[in-house]
């Protein structure tokens, strides 16, 4: 192409003069949209455009009439949904009551009840979910052995294998999120209103009940709506737990479509509901906080006391050890008995113990090495990206240096509203096939991450450039450093801490990440969750719990990490 | 980068491991034909095998044992259910990536299909005439080689259930005195079960399963799920378990018998194929040797694997092969009747 074929579109003295003002700036955001639209709407928009094609590319709505043409895929769509509000509304349950003692009372023990709530985040759901046969079985559980020791009942006391049991294991490793939410705001909420309650004649719960508990109302909806919209894009707990107990939901169904022949565009029909019910549920809950005021946190300040419970202390104590137990305690428990055991079902003596199984692992197991080394990096560099792209996001938008600052802002916020295995298949729609092929490679899986993970890493982000005010920044560049100069010396050391825990934790949720994994990996791109999922259909739970014991050190080692660098509380503060 | 380095070591240590295992593999004899593939094997450095035939811990040790028989090929096990295992061999080719070079599935129909839609690799290995003789030449054309022969019948647990209580014949299990006693695996991920169903069906048919549905069995994903199961005493009897899995957890002091069924016990005799895009293919013709040479029976005997190369004896508890009544579908009643059973399946038990 030469300059003489081409017209003239453009005169030349006013593209001199954009130029003139162009600022490096708007190169950023131009890339940051690029960087975005990859990662988060390209991956969408095809699932959305394959959902109404067929393989060849032809118009058509055979995906939905198939996707939701028999009884039985509609009825996983209900169990879902009902799970959803099961699992969430007993999260709620466990978690309410454990996050007023500790922001608003006297209990004691709250270092150990951080503790648990933190272990409960950070134990992979599947892990607990095989505790939970473990303990729950109805013939061979612990739990109900000893039942049927005690009593001399017949019928089991909890059987895992139903669909209460799914929605409890599933809620007793969802609570923190709940917990986190209601905690935070709870912490805002000055004693004052609570004396006022008081003084008029409202004794400690009636004003818990009446004054507390409701100025909290939209951080309780915000985690119950979270939990529901975590249990629905669920796959490890459903597929492990629910199809003994014979409960078909979403995430399984869609495996299912994978089948030979693979129906992708059958599976991205299918998951257009799950999209749509996620965006439902944000839309509901601004709706229903609209309407009413929940300002708990004027410009007075206001004195923070703790209550004094008298006795009732200890019981409050006692629910949160209780939910301890059951979410952490007892699952790690009858892991670990059974990762040392050589056939589980004989429970604890001497000539049971074994090494064995964690020998197998590491150092006759061909991939459970390399796949510890894959959860690793993967998840490190998906942090990093997230962690960077949310960064210069947040810059732009919390310094408002572009029009479309916001926009980038949503972009980066979008995937919090796509479940993770919608967002796998979206990613295998868009970059698994050539002229890409990246199926199996170790990119895609980052990439996936990264994006999943964005919304996360950008809430922190922005908050900590909220932090730091711009006038610090202006001082250097009054004093001739550049934008850069200023970021690199002023703003980076200030937000580092803030940022260490941000990376930190998306670090973490990577690393236990298996719905969007196990639809992206290839032979040697296997992570730990995935290997996990392939040794939990392998008839063997005393490796498949050495394995479990494996990945929770290998977590607990950067949580550590994060404790010393971040702060003790770093994966529980609500950003 | 700490990746790289990471990967030199790794390749550093399997150097390492290659020049001991070097030693050994010279010791052996190693017929000619090996050789020659051996040395362009060797180029190629690896291959990966998506399985779902012998059970986790004996492809650890196939893969093993094949790289320190041909040192400087390594083995990626990518072991799961058959079904599985297919469902990935399917998404690489609908993605259009190329990353497996040996599918092996305990479900035979999976192979007439891969063969017609021309998708596998011609190679007939030199070894396949040193297997048992009713396991040679599995398809005329050598698309596909006979790689496991799994063996599925039922099993109790001797401390819930007694010998003399327990089922005899596949049919004994819908009496309703075994209702929420019984454990099986899912036709949809295991492929032997699916099998097993399409044969169930051809003998008694489809009620057959709505009267175990009455019953309550346990389903679990794999047909080695059933032994777990009874391992723990969650439930008293295991319907087409594999004999390799229930023996060695019998050996390892659970309290577990095999039950030889009357009707038969169900045979997947089930090959191994290239794909025709493998890239790794003289490692994957490499591999086929291997799996029809006494290396692979031996290997696999350690864990009650059923041998398929007449040199190896079966091993202890398990039956020889000549003495038992087998019963399988033929390919064209699996490569159909599987999908068939599988929705069927998901119809009647609700998942």
């Amino acid at each position: 192409m030469s300059d003489g074929v081409l017209p003239r579109v453009t005169p030349r003295s006013s593209f001199r003069a954009r130029l003139r003002n162009f600022e490096p700036i708007t190169l950023l955001w131009l890339l940051l949209a690029a960087v975005l639209l990859v990662l988060v709407a390209f991956p969408l928009i095809k699932l959305l455009i394959s959902s109404f094609e067929t393989r060849e590319g032809v118009f058509t709505l055979g995906n939905y009439a198939t996707a939701y043409g028999r009884a039985r895929y509609i009825d996983a769509l209900f169990n879902s949904l009902k799970l959803g509000a099961l699992s969430a509304s007993i999260a709620v349950l466990l978690a309410v009551p454990m996050a007023w003692a500790v922001s608003r009372t006297d209990m004691p023990g709250k270092g150990f009840t951080w503790a648990m709530v933190m272990a409960a985040f950070v134990m992979p759901p599947y892990l607990g979910a095989v505790g939970w046969i473990l303990l729950a079985g109805p013939n061979s559980g612990f739990l109900n052995i000893t039942w049927r020791a005690i009593t001399g009942a017949s019928d089991p006391l909890f059987n895992v294998y139903s669909f209460a049991g799914l929605a409890t294991v599933i809620a007793l490793h969802s609570f923190p999120l709940v917990f986190i939410f209601v905690k935070s705001a709870l912490d805002l909420v000055s004693s004052e209103m609570e004396d006022a309650a008081n003084i008029l004649g409202a004794g400690t719960f009636a004003t818990m009940r009446k004054v507390t508990l409701p100025l909290v109302w939209p951080a309780i909806l915000g985690g119950f709506i979270i939990v529901f919209l975590e249990t629905i894009a669920l796959f490890g707990t459903p597929a492990i737990i629910g199809i003994p107990a014979r409960i078909n939901v979403v995430t399984t169904q869609l495996w299912q479509f994978f089948e030979y022949p693979v129906r992708m565009e059958v599976a991205a029909a299918y998951a257009m509901p799950l999209l749509l019910i996620t965006i439902a549920m944000i839309g509901v809950q601004k709706l229903m906080l609209s309407r009413k005021g929940f300002v708990s946190q004027t410009g007075k300040g206001g004195e923070r006391r703790q209550i004094k419970l008298g006795a009732w202390r200890w019981a409050l104590f006692g629910w949160c050890g209780l939910v301890g137990t059951l979410s952490v305690l007892l699952p790690l428990l009858v892991l670990l008995q059974a990762s040392f055991a050589k056939a589980w079902g004989r429970g604890l003596s001497l000539d049971n113990l074994t090494i064995r199984n964690y020998r197998l692992l590491l150092f006759e197991h061909e991939m459970a090495l390399t796949s510890v080394w894959n959860t690793i990096w993967f998840s490190a560099a998906a942090a990093t990206i997230a962690l960077v792209l949310a960064l210069l996001v947040a810059y732009i938008a919390v310094r408002r240096l572009s029009r479309f600052a916001d926009a980038l802002g949503f972009l980066a916020m979008a995937p919090f509203v796509i479940p993770g295995i919608v967002m796998a298949i979206g990613f295998y729609a868009a970059y698994a096939s050539p002229p890409l092929a990246l199926y199996g490679t170790a990119l895609l899986i980052i990439l996936a991450f990264a994006a999943r993970f964005l919304p996360i890493a950008y809430a922190n982000a922005n908050a900590a450039m909220r932090a730091v005010h711009p006038e610090m920044e202006e001082a250097v560049r009054i004093l001739g450093g550049g934008r850069l100069t200023a970021i690199r010396h002023v703003t980076a050391p200030l937000v580092k801490k803030a940022l260490l825990g941000g990376w930190l934790i998306v670090f973490i949720v990577a690393s236990r990440e298996l719905s969007a994994a196990v639809f992206l990996v290839g032979p040697r791109t296997r992570t730990m969750s995935v290997l996990l999922y392939d040794l939990s259909e392998a008839g063997n739970f005393e490796v498949l719990a050495a394995f479990g014991g494996i990945l929770l050190v290998v977590t607990m080692v950067f949580v550590a990490i994060g404790m010393k660098l971040a702060g003790r509380d770093f994966m529980l503060r609500r950003h | 980068m700490i990746l790289i380095s990471k990967r030199d070591f790794l390749r550093a240590s399997a150097a390492a491991a290659a020049l001991g295992a070097a030693g050994r593999a010279r010791a052996q004899e190693m017929p000619a034909h090996e050789r020659t593939l051996h040395e362009a094997a060797r180029r190629e450095g690896e291959l990966t095998w998506y399985s779902g035939q012998y059970n986790a811990e004996t492809s650890e040790a196939v893969g093993r044992a094949f790289t320190e028989r041909y040192a400087g090929v390594r083995v990626n096990v990518v072991r799961s259910t058959s079904q599985v295992a297919f469902q990935r061999l399917s998404q690489d080719t609908r993605a259009g990536v190329a990353q497996c070079d040996v599918f092996s599935s305990t479900d035979f129909g999976h192979y007439s299909l891969l063969k017609r839609e021309n998708r596998l690799l011609q190679y007939r290995p030199v070894n396949d005439e040193q297997l048992l003789p009713q396991l040679r030449r599995a398809d005329p054309d050598g698309y596909y080689h006979t790689s496991f022969m799994g063996l599925y019948l039922m099993a109790h647990n001797t401390t819930k259930v007694s010998e003399a209580d327990a089922p005899k014949k596949w049919t004994d299990v819908l009496d309703p005195r075994w209702r929420d006693q019984l454990a099986v695996g899912h036709p949809g991920f295991s492929g032997a079960i699916g099998i097993w169903a399409v044969q169930m069906r051809k003998m008694y048919g489809w009620d057959y399963f709505t009267r175990l549905e009455r019953n309550r069995p346990q389903i679990g994903r794999s047909s080695m799920d059933p032994v777990t199961g009874l391992n723990a005493g969650e439930r008293s009897v295991g319907i087409a378990v594999p004999s390799g899995t229930t023996l060695l957890s019998a050996q390892r002091g659970n309290p577990l018998r095999l039950i030889y069924p009357e009707e038969g016990v169900l045979a997947t005799l089930s090959p191994s194929a290239i794909p025709r895009n493998a890239p790794h293919p003289n490692a994957a013709k490499l591999f086929m040797e291997f799996t029809a040479s006494r290396y692979l029976s031996d290997t696999i005997r350690q864990t009650f694997g059923d041998p398929i190369n007449p040199m190896v004896e079966p091993p202890p508890g398990s039956r020889a092969i000549n003495d038992l009544k087998l019963i399988y579908p033929t390919q064209e009643e699996a490569e159909r009747g599987v999908p068939e059973v599988r929705e069927l399946w998901r119809d009647t038990f609700g998942v």
